[in-house]
């Protein structure tokens, strides 16, 4: 579905996407995580063909984003970060307009604008204003312009920015119902959204992909797992139990003999723990509680984020 | 083209829904009774030469109005990035605006026609003069109409777009009063540039090759640099 080799993207002297090599198949719903800046935009722009890269190779349907623009745009349905709205004009009015500019025949604009409208919900307030509706249902109506021609590949910019907790509920919900069937791209800063809506992630950091991963592996594959334990006894001997684990750090460490909370982190690539558990039952410490949390996306991210980005790590 | 076609009338109908539209045609005819009044009354000649000379001089002042939010409303809101990321051609999102920036030149122009009817009922006016006088005033309005087109597309403020033009348009405008500064070929040139040097010939009943192609070479510079403009990442 997309392809990009080699793609790098100049502003003047500066670089601001480095993109060695990128691959979505169809049907994949794929995050986009970066900060502010990262890249993420300017790559979904190029794989819009709205922007052109500086060199590179990028493919969308089998389609060049540079040479065969017009095929790609056919083919992919675009929500940007600002929703892309006309104010004074009627919701129908705009979907039908946004259909014929996506080179839906006049004869299939009604059915179009009429699915549209009901898998976004649109259906109450069709006849109205753009301007007179509330955030929510603009970014709905935002959405159902990016999807009337049935695109293969669906490109989401931040769809719920600056939205109230409801109203993001309800686009999520969309979203969702959106999915199947096409390739979906989510850049969004909620990680929780990627969480729940995609299957892999990309993390962007200064225009490099520095983590291309699916959601499953990618705690783990970013450091070390967490072990969280409740135990009663005295701290000398939970410390030497402890030691039977020495790539494992003690991140805390609270509460007295009867209940003490301890927070290790396991280590790089490591996941069992039987040797702490033997140890444990060697001495006079009971374990009242054992729970392996797993990593939010969210420490991943800042873990994967913070500080400079090494040479050559993009994917 | 077909899509030429569809902006057009999505614009149009945008000139029409906004009250600016309807402010702008009300202001200009009542400035165009109250002069066409005047001159009659003063001239006594059942002609539309100096009407057309100050209707020129309104345009001057008009044109960037109609045209300050083409482009520049579209980036500001965001509404350019969906344009141009539909399987839709540049050229044709330029041609659609500009038709439409058009039209609505044209009805406002087509509004003036009862003042034919006037000297006609009156009197036996020179009707090829005052068609050809209406033909001069219609390209000049379009070639004014594109240049404010263009600097719209340069900017994001609508208000700097309108200024632009302005300063393009009055420069064309007033050239004829340059000439003297100059001499030998600068000067053919600032003459040949000169708005008023082409327009005036429409009005007394000439129509010339040299001044159809000046008005219409001088819209379709205008609309190609107006399509570069809008695929240079500087003017987005």
């Amino acid at each position: 579905m997309i392809s990009a080799h080699n793609v790098k993207k100049y502003f003047g002297n500066n670089k601001v996407l480095d993109i060695a090599s990128f691959e979505a198949r169809e049907g994949e719903i794929i995050g986009f995580l970066g900060l502010n800046g990262a890249g993420k935009t300017t790559f979904m722009r190029i794989l819009t063909s709205f922007l052109p890269t500086t060199c590179g190779d990028v493919r969308v349907c089998g389609y060049d984003v540079a040479k065969q623009s017009l095929l790609v745009r056919r083919h992919v349905g675009y929500l940007s970060e600002a929703p892309p709205l006309y104010p004074d004009m009627v919701v129908k009015d705009f979907l039908r307009f946004a259909a014929r500019l996506k080179d839906i025949p006049a004869r299939q604009t009604p059915a179009q604008v009429a699915k549209a409208l009901d898998l976004c919900n649109l259906n109450g307030v069709a006849s109205r204003v753009i301007g007179q509706l509330s955030k929510g249902y603009r970014q709905r109506v935002a959405i159902a312009q990016a999807i009337i021609n049935d695109p293969k590949l669906l490109i989401l910019d931040e769809p719920t920015n600056g939205l109230d907790p409801l109203q993001i509920l309800d686009v999520r919900k969309l979203i969702k119902n959106l999915e199947h069937k096409r390739t979906v791209i989510i850049s969004t800063h909620v990680l929780s959204e990627i969480e729940e809506f995609a299957q892999r992630v990309i993390i962007i950091k200064q225009g490099r992909i520095i983590k291309d991963h699916s959601l499953a592996e990618t705690p783990e594959a970013a450091g070390g797992a967490k072990l969280f334990l409740k135990l009663r006894g005295k701290r000398p001997d939970i410390e030497s139990a402890l030691r039977v684990m020495p790539d494992a750090a003690v991140t805390a460490m609270t509460g007295d003999d009867e209940a003490r909370a301890v927070e290790l982190d396991l280590g790089k690539g490591r996941e069992s723990y039987n040797e702490l558990i033997e140890a444990l039952l060697r001495t006079q410490v009971q374990i009242l509680e054992i729970r392996k949390p797993s990593p939010k996306l969210e420490d991943v991210f800042i873990r994967l984020t913070k500080g400079p980005t090494k040479e050559g790590q993009s994917v | 083209m077909k899509k030429t076609g569809i902006l057009a009338s999505k614009e149009l109908r945008a000139y029409f829904t906004s009250p600016i539209a309807y402010i702008v045609m009300i202001l200009s005819l009542s400035v165009f009774n109250v002069l066409f009044y005047m001159i009659i009354d003063q001239n006594r000649e059942a002609v539309l030469r100096d009407m057309f000379l100050l209707m020129e001089f309104m345009f001057v002042f008009l044109a960037p109005i109609f045209t300050m939010k083409v482009f520049a409303e579209e980036k500001m809101s965001g509404t350019m990035e969906f344009l141009q990321t539909t399987p839709t051609r540049n050229s044709e999102i330029v041609y659609g605006k500009y038709l439409s920036s058009v039209v609505f030149f044209l009805i406002l122009l087509l509004l003036t026609a009862p003042y034919y009817a006037i000297l006609e009922f009156f009197s036996s006016p020179d009707v090829p003069a005052i068609l050809t006088g209406y033909l001069g005033i219609f390209l000049e309005g379009a070639f004014f109409i594109a240049i404010g087109v263009f600097t719209s597309a340069l900017t994001r403020n609508q208000i700097v777009a309108a200024l632009s033009a302005y300063v393009l348009i009055l420069l064309l405008y007033f050239s004829v009063g340059l000439e003297k500064f100059f001499s030998g070929t600068p000067q053919a040139l600032v003459h040949y540039l000169s708005v008023m040097g082409h327009s005036k010939n429409f009005f007394i009943g000439i129509v010339t090759t040299a001044d159809l192609i000046y008005f219409i070479s001088g819209i379709f510079l205008f609309l190609t640099l107006t399509r570069i403009a809008i695929e240079n990442r500087l003017c987005r």
